[in-house]
């Protein structure tokens, strides 16, 4: 068993050596006692001492002993430990990797289930003085719960880890364990839970010790690494399209696979049967219509994989296999594509043409006018999704969704200030960054009259002399782009760039609309839905059960599962959703096969399967009482006979 | 009489002192002496002189051979019995009596049984050399001298039985019955002491006082054994094998006695421990 001195300045005790042989060495107080003569005992002493050498050994059979109880006592005040064990008052950092592979399912349970149980026995055995840190090795590496004592406290966290998407990135986790543990006493060291399905080696970096525990077996797996909906309408279909999928096998063999494709909510439109070799993935292309819904919302396309193994189907999962986060997918359909763009009060000719020009996007014209009267007719009306281009006159609030103001009159708009006119003003800058002006140029840019634009809010895409000429203003659920003058009374609609400009907004407002709504994340992370403060939003997840929570600057955090799928969430009037899916071969890989090492020099990475949470100094200090047991045996039995 | 308790000396009354040698007394007594006398029993012949007694001419043998002579008898000499008794300070010790005190009931005891016998009785106390002794006496009527000659002594100095012969002898005593009571635990020896007293026609008769912890020692503990003579230091720790091998040393000791013993036709007894005084006495006493 590996071992190491977690108090080797303890080792200082065996100096006690020295002065326990000079007690031998030296004469020992002894009662005097006057006899009549000394004489035969002078001879007596003499022959003692004449008689051979290991007959003098025998009295030192207690300094034997003592030097026995003193080396073990020494060594156990040293406290050797074992790699696997925690010794007391030392501060051990479980790293829990929390990937997507953890979710396969070994015959005792999942492996996260695994995974927590040994990190509740490690929080349970925690010894007198000993913390615990608890850190999910995510995508994102988090410390869960710092160091502490408090085992409910970690056994709670613990049993709220749950899988996500993305990966396990073990190398940040253990280098965020080891910065924390950077002062830790002697002893104290990281243990990893992971089931290793990771490519490559992965180089853990630390001061203390490493200890790697693996869990699970080398599972076959199938998944699906990708969905595609496109577009392929007829004359007689117009919701014509295509499904692409791609599939894999990790096995060791190939299989025969069902491939089916649904529409979420309302049932299959397309199967294939699918031989999936275990060497290269395969793809797939099923054709079904894909019209939208009644509420002209367009199609969530469901890919499912199922075995076509009558026999694999008797299991949990539809294809048997361990993993079953990806065994479904889905995708939104080509008409997630339609725009709606509405058009309040009178948008300069060049933004209409250039909307027109966008043949996926529908125009309307209305006014504020007409907006206010449709919530004062139906206040429960949904809300008007799509994108806003007010001229002039703006609302107080802004809508839901993507806006953008060109020129608007007051000197407010939705929380952005407008300040006095300024004429033939130069281009200054322009932030090349920014999404919304990508490969847009604004040199040569003639602006006959502007408004600067100010606010803490507001980011400056265009900078002329006068101020900001184009602002930026991002919200939970879109973002506002506000023009600070009339693209109509500038040269800036024959410039390439004044489309480039708005295809950039329609497109970012399209994948926005695609995403449900709701930004784009990871399997399993929580989703981040704008919702007013103080909302109380629901989520239903992809297996029928809901989450909750209460919008807070302007978006509720909803934590989920891991369950790939459409997530549907209710905002006030608005029905949002979010599309996860796990879409990760290194993932669905669910065979352990990474290889740990540390840096040179650094510290020592071990790997074990499970090791009994304890110190070996109860059984030196075992032994260390039997020997003295033994010494007063023959202490007592010396002095009786 | 603190030394002798009565039912004791009722034993003693019907022994006598054992002598293995004859004595030329001071007197007439009961015990048959080297000089001719006039006694009953019949030694030898020898020439008449001038001046001799008539009355011990044997007429009988004159008429046989024609020639005077006179006709000896075996004299009764009184005995003298010498106590030296060893008084230096390694009598002092012992538990629960010292060996001192046992000296002294034995000397007392042979003194009785010496007196009851109307022998003559003289005690010489000795360390590294003699003390003040008690002259020698006779008659039952001296035991109380004698015992209150003993009582008092006390154990002090070094012990020299050498020096303390060589003075005895220097007093030109009368040959006589030698008690040496002693724990002869000296380093000079016994043998040359004793020789001498058997050279000046003394019979020696060996008394060895010990004590019972010194016959057989108790296991236990880390000592410091102070001589109470010399004062030299032993360290000892007194475990089984020490005292295994101080009884083995102890043995060596009693066998070099006892043989000396034998060799000179010596009586020699130990007194102490396991063999209590008045068991000793009777033992000697019966010997004779």
């Amino acid at each position: 068993m590996p071992s190491a001195l977690l108090s080797p300045i303890s080792l200082a005790w065996l100096g006690l050596l020295v002065p326990l042989v000079l007690l031998y060495v030296l004469k020992r107080r002894r009662e005097t006692r006057i006899v009549g003569s000394t004489l035969l005992w002078e001879l007596a002493m003499r022959d003692m001492r004449a008689e051979r050498p290991w007959q003098r050994l025998v009295p030192h059979l207690s300094l034997l002993l003592q030097a026995l109880v003193l080396i073990l006592g020494a060594l156990a005040l040293a406290r050797p430990a074992g790699a696997g064990q925690i010794p007391s008052g030392a501060r051990v950092a479980v790293v829990i990797d929390t990937s997507a592979s953890m979710a396969a399912h070994e015959a005792t349970g999942s492996r996260l289930e695994l995974a927590r149980a040994q990190a509740t026995a490690i929080a349970r055995a925690l010894p007198p003085g000993g913390e615990m840190m608890l850190v999910a090795a995510s995508a994102d590496p988090v410390v869960l719960v710092p160091s502490s004592h408090d085992s409910a406290m970690l056994e709670r966290a613990i049993e709220a880890l749950l899988p996500t998407g993305g990966g396990g990135a073990l190398d940040r986790a253990v280098a965020l364990a080891a910065e924390r543990l950077r002062d830790a006493p002697t002893g104290s060291r990281i243990i990893v839970l992971t089931d290793g399905a990771m490519d490559g080696t992965i180089r853990l970096e630390s001061q203390v010790p490493i200890e790697v525990r693996t869990i699970g077996e080398a599972l076959a797996n199938d998944a699906i690494l990708a969905v595609d909906v496109r577009p392929h309408p007829t004359e007689d279909q117009p919701d014509r399209a295509e499904i692409f999928a791609r599939v894999a096998r990790f096995a060791d063999d190939d299989h025969d696979l069902w491939v089916t494709a649904s529409i979420e909510g309302r049932g299959l439109v397309a199967s294939r049967r699918v031989h999936v070799s275990h060497e290269r993935p395969s793809s797939v292309v099923l054709s079904a219509d894909l019209p939208p819904d009644p509420d002209a919302r367009a199609a969530v396309v469901v890919v499912e994989l199922s075995s076509a193994d009558p026999g694999d189907g008797a299991g949990a999962h539809a294809t048997g296999d361990a993993l079953s986060l990806d065994d479904v997918a889905v995708a939104p359909s080509p008409g997630a594509r339609r725009l709606p763009v509405f058009l309040v009060g009178g948008a300069p000719d060049s933004i209409r043409r250039v909307l027109l020009a966008d043949r996926d996007v529908d125009l309307f014209a209305t006014s504020v006018a007409d907006l206010d009267a449709r919530r004062a007719r139906d206040p429960d009306a949904s809300d008007l999704d799509g994108v806003f281009v007010f001229a002039g006159r703006t609302p107080s609030e802004p809508p839901p969704g993507d806006s953008v103001v060109v020129a608007p009159e007051g000197d407010t708009v939705f929380g952005a200030s407008l300040g006095p006119a300024v004429r033939d003003t130069r281009v200054v800058s322009w932030d090349e960054a920014d999404p919304l002006v990508r490969f847009v140029r604004f040199r040569d840019l003639h602006i006959r009259e502007v408004r600067p634009i100010t606010g803490a809010s507001a980011r400056a895409l265009l900078t002329v002399e006068a101020g900001t000429a184009i602002a930026g203003l991002s919200r939970p659920d879109g973002e506002i782009a506000i023009l600070g003058f009339d693209p109509d009374q500038s040269d800036w609609p024959d410039h390439p760039g004044f489309v480039v400009f708005f295809r950039n907004l329609l497109e970012r407002a399209r994948a926005r609309r695609a995403a449900g709504g709701i930004h784009p994340g990871r399997l399993g992370e929580p989703l981040r839905i704008p919702a007013p403060d103080g909302e109380v939003v629901v989520v239903r997840a992809p297996d029928g059960s809901s989450e909750s929570a209460t919008s807070r600057g302007g978006v509720a955090i909803v934590a989920t599962r891991a369950i790939p799928g459409v997530y549907t969430a209710e905002v006030g009037r608005r029905r949002l959703h979010a599309l996860r899916n796990l879409f990760d071969a290194g993932e669905s890989d669910i065979r352990p096969r990474a290889r740990f090492e540390t840096r040179e020099g650094g510290a020592e990475v071990t790997t074990d399967e499970a090791r009994e949470p304890r110190e070996a100094w109860p059984y030196l200090g075992g032994a260390l009482l039997v020997i003295l047991a033994l010494e007063t045996l023959w202490a007592t039995r010396k002095n009786a006979t | 009489m603190s030394l002798l308790s009565p039912d004791f000396l009722r034993r003693l009354a019907r022994l006598r002192l054992a002598v293995r040698r004859k004595f030329g007394g001071a007197s007439a007594g009961s015990r048959r002496s080297t000089k001719r006398g006039s006694s009953a029993e019949f030694a030898e012949h020898r020439p008449y002189y001038a001046g001799d007694d008539v009355r011990r001419i044997d007429w009988n043998a004159y008429a046989r051979l024609e020639e005077l002579v006179l006709r000896l008898f075996v004299a009764e000499d009184d005995l003298t019995l010498y106590l030296l008794i060893d008084r230096s300070a390694s009598l002092g010790v012992g538990a629960p009596d010292t060996k001192l005190e046992v000296a002294k009931r034995v000397a007392a005891g042979l003194g009785y049984v010496a007196l009851s016998g109307s022998e003559r009785v003289s005690v010489i106390p000795f360390s590294d050399r003699l003390g003040a002794p008690l002259s020698p006496v006779r008659g039952r009527r001296r035991i109380g001298t004698l015992l209150r000659f003993l009582e008092p002594i006390e154990a002090s100095g070094d012990t020299d039985l050498g020096r303390a012969v060589e003075e005895f002898l220097a007093r030109s005593p009368r040959p006589g019955l030698v008690i040496v009571v002693s724990d002869f635990l000296d380093p000079a020896g016994f043998k040359r002491p004793l020789d001498r007293l058997l050279s000046a026609r003394h019979e020696p008769v060996i008394f060895q006082v010990l004590d019972k912890e010194e016959m057989d020692p108790t296991p236990g503990g880390d000592l410091v054994l102070v001589d109470s003579e010399r004062g030299s230091q032993v360290e000892v720790s007194l475990d089984e094998r020490a005292v295994r091998a101080y009884r083995k040393r102890l043995e060596a000791f009693f066998d070099q006695i006892s043989a000396y013993a034998k060799q000179r036709g010596l009586y020699y007894q130990r007194v102490g421990g396991d063999i209590p005084f008045d068991e000793a006495l009777v033992a000697y006493l019966r010997a004779g």
